[in-house]
C-alpha cells in the first residue's frame, strides 16, 4: 500500500515538472511542441549514462560517468537544453503553429528511431536497466524506503522548480512570451526579438522536461524506448489542457487529475478477468475523452491563467478614472523622454 | 528641385529627414506593389502617405518597418541605414508603429500591452530574472507608472487592468498608439489610424497626434481622409502605383494637376459627398 501511494506521489510532482515545462513553451509561448516526450527522454537517458559506471556487462552505452544525484539529473536537464537549442535553430526560424507541429512530431519520431536502433548510444530497443538508486545505499534503504525517499525527493526538486518558473513568468520575460504567443508580428514591431525568445522558451521548457526524465529513469530504475512512445507527448498535453495552459497551480491540479488518478491509479485496480492489459487501454481511452470534454466544455483549463493586476508592480493608482486633467505633451514628452536610453545592445 | 529639397522647404527649416527611403521595390509574385519609391520624412513633423488603393501605402509602411523586405533600394532611419534589419531591431532604433487593424495583445491586460512595449527590460533576460529580481521590480515599478500615466492621457485608465481583447474598436486604436508611444519613438508610423473610427474619435486622434510632434516625435502617416491631411499634417507625399508622385504641402498638391487626377480628384468627390 505504501509502496502504491508513494508510487503515486512520485508520478504527481514529475508530471508536475513535465506540465511545467510543456507549459512554457505551449501555454505561454504558444510554441504546440509535439516533440516532448522526445526531450524527456533525452533526459531520462543522459541521466541514466552519467550515473551507471563505465562498463556493465550485456548493456551498450556511451559516457558512463558514474555521477552522483544531483549532478546526473542536471546532466540530463542541460542535454534536452542541448537538444532544444538544435531543433530551434532547424525550426523555430521558419516555421510556426501548426507547421511547427507537424516537423516536430516528425522530429520526434526521428529521435525514437534513432535511440531504438543505434544500440551504442543507449542500449536500443532494451534500454538502460539497473541504473543506481541515489541515496539507496548510503541511507541503507529498502524498495519501500526509497520510494518514499525518492518520492519526496522529488517534490522537494519540483518546489524548487516550481519556484523558478513561477519567477520566470512572473518577470518581464514571461510576460514577453505571452506576448509572441498572442501577436508574434506585433511584439517584433515593439522590439521583441521572436526567434530569441522563442529558443529561450523552448530551452527552460526542454531542461524542465530532463529534469523530469532524470527523475523517472531513477525512480524506476530503467528506461527503454516503450517508456517514450510519441504517444506519451499528449498526456503531457492533457495535463496542461485539463489543469489550464498558462497556469503553474493548474499544472499541478492536472497532473493530480490526469497523471495520477486517470493514469496510474486504475494500473493497481485487478486486471478484468480475460482481458489482461484491457484496463490500460481503458485509461487511455478515458484520458482521451476527458480531453475532449475539457476542451468543450472547458478550454481554459480547471484553473485558467491569471491576470495580472496593476496593483501587483507596485505603482500607485492614479487618483482618479480618465479625469484628463494631464498635460498630454508633457505627459507624453515624459513617455518618449526615456528615448536616451535607446541602446540597441542591452537588455531585450 | 530633389526630395530632399522640397522636404526643407516644407519644413521650413533646413533639417535631415528623420527618415529616409531611396528607389524601395517589391513585387508580389511579379505584381510590383512598390516600384521605386523615394521620399523623405521631416524630422520633427507630421507627414501624411496618401495614395489611391493598390499605392503600395501598407507596404512601404511594412518595408520602413521591417516586417517586410524590400526587394531593392535602402532605406536610413536618421544618419543609420536600416536596409533589410528585421522589425525588433529597427523597433529598438526608435521606430514605432501602429498596425491598420489592431494587433492588440489579447491575453494581456491593457497595462501589460503597455509593459511590453517599454525599452531596454532587464527582465528579458533569463540571468537577470535568476539573479537580480530587484533591478527588475524598480524597473518594472518605473514602467507602470510611466504606463498609467500614458494610459490616462489616452483615456484608457480605467481599462488597465482589462485583457486588451475585450476593448472596443476604438479603444483597441488608442491602445494601438499608447502602446507604441511607450516605446519611446524617434519615429512614429501610423498605418491608418482614423480608418474606422468615428468622427468624434477622429478629432480627439488628431489632437494626440499633434501632442505627439509637440513631444518632439516624428510622425509619418497612412490618411484617406484629407481633412485630417489638411488640419494636422505639415507634409504630404503622394504614391501612385508604387512610385513616388509628388511630396510637398496639400496647398501645393492641390494646384498639381497629375496628383488631382490621380488621387485627390477621386477623394475630394467622395468627402463632398458625406
Amino acid at each position: 500500500m505504501t509502496y502504491y501511494i508513494f508510487t503515486l506521489v512520485f508520478f504527481l510532482f514529475d508530471y508536475f515538472i513535465l506540465a511545467m515545462g510543456l507549459n512554457i513553451q505551449y501555454g505561454i509561448t504558444g510554441l504546440l511542441n509535439f516533440a516532448y516526450i522526445g526531450f524527456v527522454a533525452i533526459g531520462a537517458y543522459v541521466t541514466g549514462v552519467a550515473s551507471l559506471p563505465a562498463n556493465v556487462a550485456g548493456q551498450h552505452y556511451i559516457l558512463g560517468l558514474g555521477l552522483p544525484f544531483p549532478l546526473n539529473t542536471l546532466m540530463g536537464g542541460l542535454a534536452a537544453m542541448a537538444l532544444a537549442v538544435l531543433v530551434a535553430l532547424i525550426t523555430l526560424r521558419r516555421l510556426r503553429t501548426d507547421y511547427l507541429a507537424i516537423v516536430l512530431i516528425s522530429l520526434s519520431l526521428v529521435l525514437y528511431d534513432f535511440c531504438n536502433n543505434y544500440v551504442s548510444l543507449f542500449n536500443g530497443a532494451d534500454g538502460l536497466y539497473n541504473v543506481p538508486a541515489p541515496f539507496a545505499k548510503t541511507l541503507g534503504l529498502g524498495v519501500n524506503g526509497f520510494i518514499i525517499f525518492f518520492a519526496c525527493l522529488t517534490g522537494v526538486v519540483a518546489l524548487i522548480m516550481w519556484f523558478v518558473m513561477h519567477r520566470i513568468l512572473r518577470a518581464p520575460l514571461g510576460r514577453s512570451l505571452r506576448a509572441i504567443r498572442d501577436d508574434h508580428v506585433a511584439s517584433a514591431a515593439l522590439g521583441k526579438d521572436t526567434f530569441r525568445m522563442q529558443l529561450k522558451s523552448m530551452m527552460i521548457g526542454s531542461f524542465f522536461a530532463g529534469i523530469g526524465g532524470g527523475l523517472l529513469i531513477q525512480f524506476g530504475g530503467s528506461f527503454n524506448p516503450t517508456a517514450w512512445l510519441p504517444g506519451e507527448t499528449f498526456v503531457v498535453f492533457a495535463v496542461l489542457i485539463v489543469g489550464g495552459a498558462g497556469n503553474n497551480i493548474g499544472m499541478f491540479v492536472g497532473a493530480l487529475l490526469v497523471e495520477t488518478l486517470l493514469v496510474h491509479l486504475p494500473a493497481f485496480l485487478p486486471e478484468i478477468p480475460g482481458h489482461p492489459g484491457l484496463i490500460e487501454y481503458i485509461d487511455l481511452a478515458l484520458v482521451g475523452i476527458v480531453l475532449m470534454l475539457m476542451l468543450w466544455f472547458r478550454p481554459q483549463g480547471i484553473v485558467p491563467e491569471r491576470l495580472r493586476r496593476t496593483a501587483s508592480f507596485g505603482a500607485p493608482e492614479r487618483p482618479d478614472e480618465d479625469a484628463g486633467r494631464l498635460d498630454q505633451t508633457a505627459a507624453i514628452a515624459a513617455a518618449v523622454g526615456a528615448e536616451a536610453d535607446h541602446d540597441p545592445g542591452s537588455g531585450r | 528641385m530633389s526630395v530632399a529639397d522640397a522636404a526643407q522647404s516644407a519644413a521650413g527649416t533646413a533639417m535631415s529627414p528623420a527618415l529616409r527611403c531611396a528607389g524601395i521595390t517589391k513585387a508580389f509574385q511579379g505584381v510590383h506593389a512598390v516600384n521605386g519609391a523615394e521620399f523623405d520624412v521631416p524630422e520633427g513633423q507630421i507627414t501624411a502617405l496618401i495614395g489611391p488603393n493598390g499605392a503600395g501605402k501598407t507596404t512601404v509602411v511594412n518595408i520602413l518597418s521591417g516586417a517586410m523586405k524590400s526587394d531593392h533600394g535602402r532605406m536610413y532611419l536618421g544618419e543609420t541605414e536600416t536596409t533589410g534589419w528585421p522589425s525588433y531591431k529597427i523597433a529598438r532604433h526608435g521606430l514605432l508603429r501602429t498596425f491598420q487593424l489592431s494587433r492588440e495583445l489579447g491575453g494581456l491586460t491593457v497595462l501589460e500591452n503597455l509593459l511590453t512595449a517599454a525599452p531596454n527590460q532587464a527582465g528579458d533576460s533569463l540571468v537577470n530574472v535568476l539573479l537580480r529580481p530587484g533591478v527588475i521590480r524598480r524597473q518594472e515599478r518605473e514602467n507602470a507608472e510611466r504606463a498609467l500615466q500614458l494610459l490616462e492621457v489616452y483615456g484608457l485608465y480605467r481599462h488597465r487592468d482589462t485583457p486588451a481583447r475585450e476593448l472596443s474598436g476604438g479603444q483597441k486604436k488608442l491602445l494601438e498608439i499608447a502602446r507604441a508611444v511607450m516605446g519611446s519613438p524617434k519615429v512614429l508610423l501610423l498605418d491608418e489610424p482614423m480608418a474606422g473610427v468615428n468622427p468624434a474619435l477622429i478629432d480627439v486622434l488628431g489632437g494626440y497626434i499633434l501632442a505627439l510632434k509637440a513631444a518632439g516625435v516624428t510622425v509619418l502617416m497612412v490618411e484617406h481622409n484629407l481633412n485630417v491631411v489638411e488640419r494636422i499634417c505639415d507634409y504630404v507625399i503622394v504614391l501612385a502605383e508604387g512610385r513616388t508622385l509628388a511630396t510637398g504641402r496639400l496647398s501645393e498638391l492641390r494646384q498639381n494637376t497629375e496628383v488631382v487626377k490621380a488621387y485627390l480628384g477621386e477623394v475630394m468627390d467622395v468627402s463632398a459627398a458625406n
